[in-house]
Formats: C-alpha cells, sequence, structure tokens
C-alpha cells in the first residue's frame, strides 16, 4: 500500500478515494460508489493537540497501572522512590513511613512520607500535578527516577478512579511554616488545580500552633523538622506474596541499607526495617555522554543546539574521555579541520563524524560516576531482611556497554533450616500468646518470615489441624503436634532460589523471564556449587540471589522499566558475579556436608552401639555396660573429626569461619538466633492498649 | 529385649540339656560374641569375615559335579557407615539363636524375625522392617558360623510334598506314604535323621519323579501314577526348599534311587534342575548335603512343541528378562560344556516362547502321566 501510494504521488491531489478505488478495484467492487465521508476541513475541526495528561489518562498501564494491584504497587514504588532520591541528593538519611489503609471496597488510601529537604510552596503543584515535569529528565547521572511522570501519574489515576484529591503536605525547616495541598490534574491542560485554601493551600504554622492544625484539619503527618507527605487515595488490590508491596519494600530494604523503612499495611501489621548502615552512598556524579552511546540523531542535535565554537572545544566540552589528540584524529577522519566551527556543520557531517567515532578506538568512561551499594551494606542488607546462615557479596568493576558505564552486583543468601524448625517449644508458645491471627496457617505465615503459604499448608496438614482453627485457643494436644509438625516438615523441599533484581537500587518485580539477569542465573550451572538443578530451570534450595545493577543509564527492555535488555557485557558480568558467590557458597556448603556427613556417621554408629553391646551380652554374658562405654570410645576415636566440631563451639555442627578460608565479603551466622526469622507481635499489642 | 534376657536366662539355663551338635553350635556364637569384646578392649574396629554368597565366590567341581563355595570372603565392620546396621543385624540373630539353644527350642524364620524385631532406643527406626531382611542375615550367619539353619534351631515353613511307594518315621511316627490320599505328606523344613527315618527296607519304589509344583503333581497323584510306575512322587513348590532338597538328597543316596524332574521349558525351570543337581549359588556351603548330580532332566524340552504337536494357544512368549536369564544359564560353568544343553537353551531362544508342563493338558488330561512321562522313561530320553 505504501508502495503504491508513492508511486501515485503526482496523480494523488486530484481525488484520494479515485486512486484507492483503482488500486484496490479487484477486491473493492461495492466501494467505488462510496461517498466522500469527510473533508479535509471537516477533520481539521476535530484534528487538536493531545495533553500529556490526558494521554497517560488513557494509556496508563505505559506507567504502571495496568490493574488495580500493580497501582497501588507502583504509587508506593514511585513515591518512595522519589523520597529516597531527595534525602539521598540532599544529603539526608532517609527515613520513610509508609501506610497503607484500605477505605472501602477496593479502595485503599496510600500515605508516603519521608524525612527529605521538603519542596518549595510554589514547586509542590507542579511536582505532584503536573505530568513530564522533574529534575532528573536532562542529566546523565545515576538515580532511581528518570522522566518526572511517576507521582504525578499516581496521583491522576486516585483522582480518576475516586475522586478524591491528592493531599501533599511538606516542610522545609522547623521553624517555617508547612504547606498544605490538595491537589487535583487538569487532564487537559496538564496543570495542577489547587482545591484548598481557596487555589492557594494551606499554610500550617511551626510549633504549637501547627499541630493544633494538623489535628483540626485531620491531617497525616509523622512530626518531622524538615520532609513531604503525599497522600493520594486510589481504587486497588491489597495482596501479599509476588509482586506485592511487601516485597517491593523489603526488597528496597536490602538495597538500601542506608534506608530506614516504617511500613504498616492493611491489616494492622507493622514492619519496621532499622537501617544497618550510617553512611549514605556517596553522591554519584554527573558525566557527558560517551562518543560510542551516541546516536547519530543526537549527535546531529547536540551539533544543532551547540553554541559557536570550535570542533576542538565542542569535543572536549560536550562529551567524555575525547583527548585533543582523539579529537584531531576524529576531525582527519570525517574530513573536516579541529578548527572548523560548529555551526557550519550540516547533517552529512554529523554522519561522517558519528562513521568516525565507530572507528576510532575511545578509551571507555569514567566509571567513577557510579556508586554501588558495595560488599559490606549487601551483606548487611542481606542479613538484616531475609533470614539465612551464610551470606556472600561480589561487587564487579565497573563495565561498558554501548558507551555506558555499569557495575554489576551480587548478594547470595542461603538459609539453611527454616526458621519453623529453630523455635523452641517456649518461644512458640510465647508467640501463640501474643498473637493475634485469627488461624493457625495465618499465624504461620505472618510469624515466620520466608514460609510462605504452601509451608503452611504442609505444616497445618501433617499436624492435622483443623484449616480454621484459632491460634490462641489451641489446646495443649495440639500445641504439641503443631510444634511437632514444625520441626517435622521440611519447608525448604521443593523450594526454588528466589532472585532479587534491581536497577539503581530499585527492585524489579515483573517480567522476570525476560530480564538478563534471570536469564543469566538460569544460564549458570549451580549445580557445581553443592545445589541441585535441573537443566533449564532456577536452582533448588533456601537461597536468595539479589542482583543490583547501577549504570547512567540501566537499558530497561521497556519504557515500564522492569526488565533490563541482555547485553552481552552486561551478561557476562553478571555471570562472573553470580560465579564468585556461587564459588563462595560451594565452599562452604561441602565444608559444611562434610561436618555434617561425620556427626550423622557417628549418629549412626551410636544408635546401633546399645543394640550390639546387648546382643554381645546375650551370647556370652559379657557386661553390657561396660561393652557399650568401650565400643562409645572405638566410636570416638573413628569419628573424631566430627568430635574437634563439638568441642570447639559446644553446638554439634558448627562452622569456625575464621578456619574455612572463604576469601572477604561472606557473613556466616547462627540461624536459630536470626532477628528476622520470626516477627514478634507486639507492636500491635502496645497500640491496643 | 537385651535387658530382659539376663533375667531370664538363669531359670531357662539349668533344665535344658545341649547336644554335642548345639554345645558346637554355642562354642561358635559365643566365639562371635569374644571376638567384639576383645576388639572393643584394643579398641579397634570390630569385625566379621563372611563367606561371600554370590557367583564370583562359588566354584564348579567338575569332579564332584557340585557348586562349592570359593574362599572368598566380605569384611562387614561396625564402623562402617553402610555397613553398621547388618553389623548390629548379624549380633542380633546370632543372639536370637543363643536363646533358641539356651531354651532348647525351635522357630519359625518369621518367629525369629518377631523375636528380633524392635524399635531402636531413641528412634524411629526398627530393627527390622521386613522378614527378608532377616532371612538373608540369618543364612549369613550360617556360613559365618558354619552352622547349618537346623544346628541354630530355625526352621522354614513346610514347603512341597510326596506321595509314594515308601514309609518313613517322622518323629517316631511311621507314616506310609502310599496311604497320603490327595493331599500327600508336607515335606517338613527340617528332615535331618533326628527327625525323618529313612530304610530301605521299608521302600518298595524305582525312582523318585520330582515335578515343579503342586498342580502338576495333583495331576500326577490324581493318577495314581506312583502305583502304576512304582516310584516316589515330590514337589517343591518352584523353587524347592532346603527340606524337598535335603530329603531328595537323602532319598538318592540312602535309598539308591535315581532322580528324575519334569519341570516348566522356560529359565526359571532350567534353574531349578540346576539347583537340584548343582546347588545352588547363595547355599553353595550346603551342596554337599543337598545336590544330586544324578538327577535328570526328563522335560519339558524346547522340541516338544513339535514333537508333541501341541497347539499355538499354549505358547508363552519370552520377556527380556528370560531371555536374559536364558543366556546367563548358558553361561554357568556346569551348563557351558554340555552341548545337549546348550542346543536346549539356544532351541528355546529361537522358538521365543516358553512352554508350561500343564500345557500337555491340551492334548489330553492325562497325556502327561499316561504317555509324555512313560515314553521318556521308556526311551531314556532326557538331559543330563
Amino acid at each position: 500500500m505504501a508502495a503504491s501510494s508513492r508511486k501515485k504521488k503526482p496523480a494523488t491531489r486530484k481525488s484520494r478515494s479515485e486512486s484507492n478505488g483503482s488500486a484496490s478495484s479487484n477486491d473493492a467492487a461495492p466501494r467505488k460508489a462510496a461517498k466522500r465521508r469527510s473533508t479535509a476541513q471537516a477533520m481539521a475541526a476535530s484534528q487538536k493537540e493531545i495533553s500529556v495528561s490526558e494521554f497517560f489518562a488513557k494509556n496508563r498501564h505505559l506507567l504502571g497501572f495496568d490493574n488495580p494491584r500493580k497501582a497501588l504497587l507502583t504509587t508506593v514504588k514511585e513515591a518512595v522512590d522519589n523520597s529516597l532520591d531527595a534525602c539521598e541528593e540532599a544529603g539526608i538519611l532517609p527515613e520513610i513511613w509508609v501506610h497503607i489503609e484500605q477505605t472501602g471496597a477496593g479502595r485503599y488510601k496510600v500515605g508516603i512520607q519521608d524525612n527529605g529537604p521538603g519542596i518549595l510552596k510554589k514547586q509542590i503543584p507542579l511536582i505532584f500535578g503536573k505530568l513530564l515535569y522533574g529534575s532528573k529528565f536532562h542529566r546523565l547521572r545515576q538515580s532511581r527516577g528518570q522522566q518526572g511522570i511517576g507521582i504525578s501519574a499516581a496521583g491522576m489515576y486516585g483522582v480518576q478512579t475516586t475522586g478524591k484529591p491528592v493531599k501533599i503536605i511538606s516542610k522545609v525547616s522547623p521553624r517555617k511554616p508547612a504547606h498544605y495541598y490538595e491537589i487535583q490534574i487538569d487532564t487537559k491542560k496538564n496543570q495542577p488545580k489547587i482545591l484548598n485554601g481557596r487555589g492557594d493551600g494551606v499554610d500550617i504554622p511551626p510549633g504549637e500552633k501547627g499541630a493544633s492544625v494538623i489535628e483540626k484539619h485531620g491531617i497525616e503527618w509523622v512530626d518531622q523538622p524538615h520532609g513531604t507527605r503525599v497522600t493520594i487515595e486510589l481504587e486497588a488490590k491489597f495482596v501479599r506474596g509476588r509482586g506485592s508491596v511487601d516485597e517491593y519494600l523489603q526488597q528496597t530494604a536490602i538495597a538500601n541499607p542506608h534506608v530506614t523503612l516504617h511500613y504498616l499495611d492493611p491489616e494492622d501489621y507493622e514492619y519496621d526495617y532499622a537501617r544497618s548502615a550510617e553512611v549514605l552512598p556517596h553522591e554519584p556524579k554527573e558525566i557527558k555522554p560517551h562518543p560510542y552511546g551516541v546516536e547519530v540523531g543526537r549527535l546531529a542535535q547536540m551539533i544543532e543546539e551547540s553554541d559557536s565554537m570550535t570542533m576542538g572545544e565542542f569535543f572536549r566540552t560536550k562529551f567524555s574521555r575525547i583527548t585533543p589528540a582523539i579529537g584531531r584524529k576524529l576531525c582527519g577522519a570525517a574530513k573536516i579541520t579541529v578548527r572548523t566551527n560548529v555551526r557550519k556543520l550540516n547533517r552529512s557531517h554529523a554522519d561522517n563524524i558519528y562513521q568516525a567515532i565507530q572507528t576510532i578506538k575511545i578509551s571507555p568512561p569514567a566509571t567513577d560516576c557510579i556508586c554501588p551499594i558495595g560488599e559490606d551494606l549487601i551483606l548487611k542488607g542481606l542479613h538484616q531482611v531475609v533470614p539465612g546462615e551464610f551470606y556472600a557479596a561480589a561487587t564487579r568493576p565497573p563495565g561498558v556497554y554501548r558507551g555506558n558505564p555499569f557495575q554489576i552486583e551480587v548478594g547470595l543468601a542461603y538459609g539453611g533450616s527454616a526458621p519453623t524448625q529453630n523455635v523452641t517449644m517456649e518461644l512458640l508458645l510465647e508467640l501463640l500468646e501474643e498473637t493475634d491471627t485469627r488461624t493457625v496457617r495465618q499465624f504461620l505465615i505472618h510469624t515466620f518470615n520466608g514460609l510462605g503459604g504452601d509451608g503452611a499448608d504442609k505444616i497445618v496438614k501433617v499436624a492435622g489441624l483443623k484449616t480454621r482453627q484459632n491460634p490462641t485457643a489451641l489446646k495443649p494436644k495440639d500445641r504439641e503436634k503443631l510444634f511437632n509438625a514444625m520441626k517435622d516438615v521440611n519447608v525448604a523441599e521443593g523450594q526454588q532460589m528466589e532472585v532479587m533484581r534491581y536497577a539503581n537500587r530499585v527492585p524489579l518485580q515483573f517480567q522476570q523471564a525476560a530480564c538478563a539477569i534471570t536469564q543469566t542465573v538460569l544460564g549458570t550451572n549451580w549445580r557445581g556449587y553443592g545445589l541441585s538443578q535441573s537443566r533449564g530451570a532456577m536452582p533448588k534450595g533456601p537461597v536468595s540471589i539479589m542482583v543490583h545493577i547501577a549504570s547512567v543509564w540501566v537499558p530497561f527492555t521497556s519504557e515500564s522499566k522492569e526488565a533490563i535488555a541482555s547485553y552481552p557485557e552486561i551478561q557476562k558480568e553478571i555471570r562472573l558475579g553470580l560465579q564468585a558467590v556461587g564459588r563462595k557458597l560451594g565452599m562452604y556448603l561441602r565444608r559444611r556436608m562434610k561436618v555434617k556427613q561425620q556427626s550423622d556417621r557417628r549418629e549412626v554408629f551410636m544408635r546401633y552401639l546399645k543394640e550390639v553391646s546387648g546382643a554381645v551380652s546375650v551370647i556370652n554374658g559379657a557386661k553390657q555396660d561396660e561393652l557399650y562405654d568401650k565400643l562409645l570410645r572405638v566410636a570416638r576415636k573413628v569419628t573424631s573429626e566430627a568430635d574437634v566440631k563439638l568441642d570447639d563451639r559446644g553446638r554439634p555442627i558448627e562452622e569456625d569461619p575464621t578456619e574455612m578460608d572463604l576469601g572477604e565479603n561472606v557473613l556466616i551466622v547462627d540461624p536459630s538466633a536470626h532477628e528476622a526469622a520470626i516477627n514478634r507481635v507486639e507492636m500491635v499489642e502496645e497500640d491496643e492498649e | 529385649m537385651a535387658k530382659k534376657s539376663p533375667a531370664r536366662k538363669t531359670p531357662a539355663k539349668a533344665p535344658v540339656k545341649l547336644s554335642p551338635r548345639d554345645k558346637k553350635t554355642m562354642a561358635s556364637l559365643t566365639g562371635l560374641a569374644d571376638g567384639v569384646v576383645k576388639a572393643a578392649n584394643a579398641r579397634r574396629d570390630p569385625f566379621v569375615d563372611i563367606p561371600s554368597r554370590t557367583l564370583s565366590n562359588v566354584r564348579y567341581s567338575a569332579r564332584k559335579r557340585i557348586i562349592e563355595m570359593g574362599t572368598g570372603k566380605n569384611r562387614r565392620q561396625l564402623f562402617d557407615l553402610s555397613q553398621a546396621k547388618s553389623y548390629m543385624r548379624t549380633m542380633l540373630v546370632a543372639s536370637g539363636c543363643k536363646r533358641l539353644l539356651d531354651e532348647g527350642k525351635t522357630t519359625s524364620l518369621r518367629g525369629l524375625f518377631y523375636m528380633l524385631k524392635h524399635t531402636i532406643e531413641k528412634t524411629k527406626e526398627n530393627t527390622f522392617d521386613d522378614q527378608n531382611e532377616c532371612d538373608t542375615i540369618i543364612e549369613d550367619v550360617e556360613v559365618l558360623i558354619n552352622s547349618i539353619r537346623e544346628e541354630l534351631h530355625l526352621y522354614a515353613e513346610n514347603r512341597g510334598a510326596m506321595v509314594g511307594n515308601i514309609t518313613i518315621v517322622d518323629r517316631g511316627d511311621t507314616i506310609d506314604c502310599s496311604r497320603m490320599g490327595s493331599g500327600g505328606y508336607a515335606i517338613p523344613s527340617i528332615v535331618e535323621p533326628e527327625v525323618i527315618e529313612l530304610n530301605r527296607k521299608k521302600c518298595d519304589a524305582n525312582f523318585i519323579l520330582h515335578v515343579e509344583k503342586g498342580t502338576v503333581w495333583q495331576r500326577f497323584n490324581e493318577d495314581r501314577f506312583w502305583e502304576t510306575h512304582n516310584c516316589i512322587l515330590t514337589h517343591g513348590a518352584g523353587q524347592p526348599p532346603r527340606g524337598v532338597r535335603r530329603l531328595l538328597h537323602r532319598m538318592h543316596n540312602e535309598l539308591k534311587l535315581p532322580v528324575y524332574c519334569v519341570l516348566d521349558n522356560d529359565p526359571w525351570g532350567y534353574y531349578i534342575y540346576s539347583v537340584l543337581k548343582q546347588g545352588s549359588i547363595n547355599l553353595a556351603f550346603e551342596s554337599q548335603r543337598m545336590a544330586i548330580p544324578e538327577a535328570k532332566y526328563l522335560g519339558l524340552r524346547s522340541i516338544d512343541f513339535d514333537r508333541c504337536d501341541l497347539s499355538d494357544s499354549v505358547k508363552i512368549a519370552l520377556s527380556d528378562s528370560d531371555k536374559k536369564r536364558a543366556n546367563q544359564i548358558a553361561k554357568y560353568p556346569w551348563f557351558e560344556k554340555k552341548r545337549p544343553w546348550q542346543s536346549e537353551i539356544q532351541r528355546m531362544l529361537k522358538n521365543d516362547f516358553k512352554l508350561e508342563v500343564e500345557s500337555l493338558i491340551s492334548k489330553d488330561i492325562s497325556y502327561v502321566t499316561e504317555v509324555y512321562v512313560p515314553e521318556r522313561l521308556e526311551e531314556q530320553d532326557w538331559l543330563d
């Protein structure tokens, strides 16, 4: 069709419908008599500019508001990301409050507050009520957000689905008044509409007076010297598990160990992720584009927009890594001189320069613009949040893809036995006492991190309890059954490796299969590291892997920022990182296996020694106890290796980390004493009193 | 259990008088236990060396024409992960036999299994879960202390039957085997001279006909084959148990009666014949007492399908495992050099089907008793 219309160009002006008719005469006989439906003039009347906000209001799936479940997550995510970016930029250790509250069927109110620098009064409406308004779009620097769409889109979604305005309260300093706004986005004009204070917002004076105003208006605000709180009410669905707010916040806490998170979910459970690092990550530097990463169109645009200067100057000031020598080479290859003024260049020159760049070797970009989390902090973050006994981390040296520097970091947590198996009877009784869950299943899921619904179901089934039994009203006999079931059920059975993906410290939760990280994890052979893995599947076992890619420009596969594109350079670095932590895990597991075998061995012998000595004494009347003791001594001698382990620490199987030479960046802990493994519910009880 | 036994031992010990045979067994058992004490005192790993009961450790003696056990031994150690449990079981079986000897009683294999089966202290593990586990250990103990089952006061279930022109004495009761009705005399598991007395003068039979299973034996008995041909008729309910084999051996040697076998034409039938004739691999240590090298294989032969003109419907297809087994049997040293046997087995493989003795019924109900067997005996047509 396109080809035919081009050919007929000279004739088209006369009558479009005619040419159309002749082009497809054989298949559209009835159309011959078709009337002109519209004229150019008539059509022009309905041709008008589309506002960005209108476009996104209709295409909200592009921004991650496809369904109520995802809408909730995206809202929280955008707000938290913005808060973190703001705090870090201002050099403040972030503390964030997330509160989700159900207000009706399928309606939730989401409030997110930070202790950031606050926002100036006149900027508040623009930031929260105008799409594509932001500070991060025009620079090449590692940050979480990029476009300036997120939070205002969330607000827009909220207004559209519930009609409730976005409420913002922001405070810059303890001495100055805080500003309170209720905003709606005008989708037609892409302009904020302020609803309260006759279109000017409300000022809340500092100190005592302010507190009473806050109370009077029913504004939610955790008192802070400075910070911002945004409250959005939206149509949403609250879920747990994969792709949930819980998971997002947990993963955020892992990758951002300098953040303190308070999270109150709709069922009134409070989660607190305390920061494990008191230092902010160093500030990422803004860099100029590297020539290899610039496409020809962008280059032409840069030339066009440039002020009057020589080519040499242009190269030096607008790009990174072009030394005068390389600049000369480039000019030579593009058949221009170094002194040529940029303004005199045209499109074909740009093309030549682009070709020249591809042929000349330019040193890779500086990588100090990236700020990785660091092995130390990854270990701390993982340990804080993921229950386990073994942790390892690896930060790869920076690499470059298409002229963009990037860096890969990998963390691994291995949890031997599930928290349910480490609980003592006394602790279980206590936990049962203090829980406020309604069923045993719920109790198990909420109390023991990482157990999940399936594990809980298994335990309830083995314990032979009814599904809807109340945990506080269990009879002593049933409690015992539950306890035994918890010990017996191997929850880790059939458990798969959990992969947490991060780009610039933001967890990626969707499109797992399309992501370069998942693909690389699948493509790595884990069998050599002591995990079992079927062909082309995730390895099995209680393992969590986190992979973080930090870059000034993360190559996402799509606008929704959910999966990372598979550049070979990136995949290679990921693989090397995975192998680094895998090797350490392998060493740990092999060592553990050996000690375990020894102690298993002894256990087997011990079991039979009594029988053997009993049988012998029946036959020849030897003293049974005496013989038993003697055989026991032989058993000790035979299994002496396990004995050494016993004596050192007084526990049956205990590793001495110093003895195991696993290199740096490994953390080995006693899983039974892990704080993150068990959720206590004291907080809620205090609230009620 | 271990705790109970000393209390029970004292009153039980005094009244029982040990026979010289029991004394020998007892000495062997005590020697076994002493070994453990000695090793423990020397702080060494206790072990037992059990003669190995595998094909690799049996030797076919061409002179005696029986299978004999070699000298190969398997060491069973207490402090070896894979052997600890079987070591413990070996000791348990030995202690169980000692108690039987002490009390002068005998028990069945299953009885001993129940005697020893209990849960190991502080575990959920049983000493034995299954009678088979116990039975193999008993065989181990037999070879270990060089005493047969009877000497350990153990017996198996009665299996196999006998009928014919012979009168025997079983534990003092005279039994006329020609007057056994349709059921026959059930051959006990222990047929040693102390239990069963044979007397040449009380035997009129000229030969022994051993058939594979009860159903065929039933046919012969109903047709009074033993009467018309003046013989003894036995069956072993498949693979003949030790009692049947021992009795055949005794009758063959003490009464000088030739033994003829009528078995199925399949690898299993060949193997039954092989066991009767040369002894089994598993119980090679008993060949001396059980094997009958002069036993003859009367049928069924793989040529019988054509020779007897049987109909296609009686064929049973050979399975893959049958073929494998047949090839294995063909390679046994005691078959390897016998050309008739090689051609017999090859013929069966070529036929690609097997025949049961019952297939002859398709000719006539009593074809096997009236035509088949008499013809073979007449023509002296058998495999050796």
